[in-house]
């Protein structure tokens, strides 16, 4: 029997409520804080949130003006490597967790491939500095046409 | 304070720079989470409304397949909310709502025949792109601010 990917959620009074927001709190590869500090700075802010302590970081939930706070007070912690993105489903929402899922939901993948940049964005945000990118030129068609011929002749001597 | 689309819509990088400028990124995740925790929608997991295909109907005409006129639906409306836009090229990222690729193309017509102010970059392969990537949007962010996101 094939595994129900497709559970209905009990999502509570609060998470049914419009104003209720999803964060993901993800560290980048060079961030001087680790995920339990974060999770416990946002504890001992005593505000009325949910947070969930995850391999990434943290998510938090709440009411929106909360979730805004304790973000921007954990930010303060390392604000070039702690990088924040909202989630549409409620933390451990049976549809998304993995636990339920047999395997990582599809935005972890898309984190993933985000994640390998982050190192350089927090560098980028805390030393801005203007770079010249020259990208490589097609070769020219004279200049083509005469490397042909030049190994059409080595070939044939 | 300025509404800003982005391209890919659901995008982490340019979801976090937006916000730290001060302006409000029109993300995909916002729209999805109204929708999941509706209680007027029947789970699972995202069944849609009789009024999801006539939003997605403006956006992409009856012979477009469903699934794109099912994603308009969602992504439409935040591009006719957006004041500007920033559309990434050659992103890397194409999991769950936009693993569609005639979707995206389509998003990033609607967005790039708006009439608002528009930056568009190629994603970053190394650490000087990205320097200048994150550089390119800083400065577009500020000039929204001089404008006021006309």
């Amino acid at each position: 029997m094939s595994a129900n990917l497709a559970i209905s959620p009990k999502l509570s009074k609060e998470e049914l409520d419009p104003d209720f927001t999803i964060r993901m709190i993800i560290l980048g590869p060079k961030a001087n804080v680790s995920e339990n500090e974060i999770v416990s700075h946002m504890h001992l802010l005593d505000l009325p949130i949910t947070v969930k302590w995850t391999c990434y970081g943290a998510m938090v939930s709440g009411k929106e003006e909360d979730v805004m706070v304790a973000i921007n007070e954990v930010r303060k912690l390392d604000p070039y490597n702690i990088f924040t993105k909202s989630r549409g489903f409620p933390p451990g929402d049976p549809r998304r967790c993995r636990g339920h899922r047999y395997g990582p939901r599809e935005g972890f993948h898309q984190m993933e491939a985000e994640y390998r940049i982050l190192g350089d964005v927090g560098d980028a945000l805390k030393n801005p500095k203007d770079v010249l990118i020259e990208k490589p030129k097609p070769v020219d068609v004279d200049e083509l046409v005469e490397i042909v011929k030049e190994s059409v002749e080595n070939d044939d001597s | 304070m300025v509404k800003v689309a982005i391209y890919p819509p659901n995008s982490l990088v340019l979801g976090d720079l937006i916000e730290r400028k001060g302006h409000t990124v029109l993300a995909l995740q916002k729209a999805m989470s109204k929708k999941v925790r509706d209680p007027e929608i029947d789970s699972p997991p995202m069944n849609i409304t009789e009024e999801d295909p006539l939003k997605g109907l403006k956006y992409a005409a009856i012979e477009v397949p469903s699934g794109v006129r099912g994603r308009m639906s969602v992504i439409g409306p935040l591009i006719d909310e957006a004041e500007a836009a920033i559309i990434v090229d050659d992103a890397p990222i194409g999991f769950g709502c936009i693993g569609c690729a005639r979707t995206n193309e389509l998003t990033m017509f609607c967005l790039r025949k708006k009439d608002i102010p528009k930056l568009e970059l190629e994603y970053p392969t190394n650490r000087d792109e990205t320097f200048d990537f994150v550089g390119k949007i800083n400065k577009f962010l500020d000039t929204l601010d001089e404008e006021g996101g006309n």
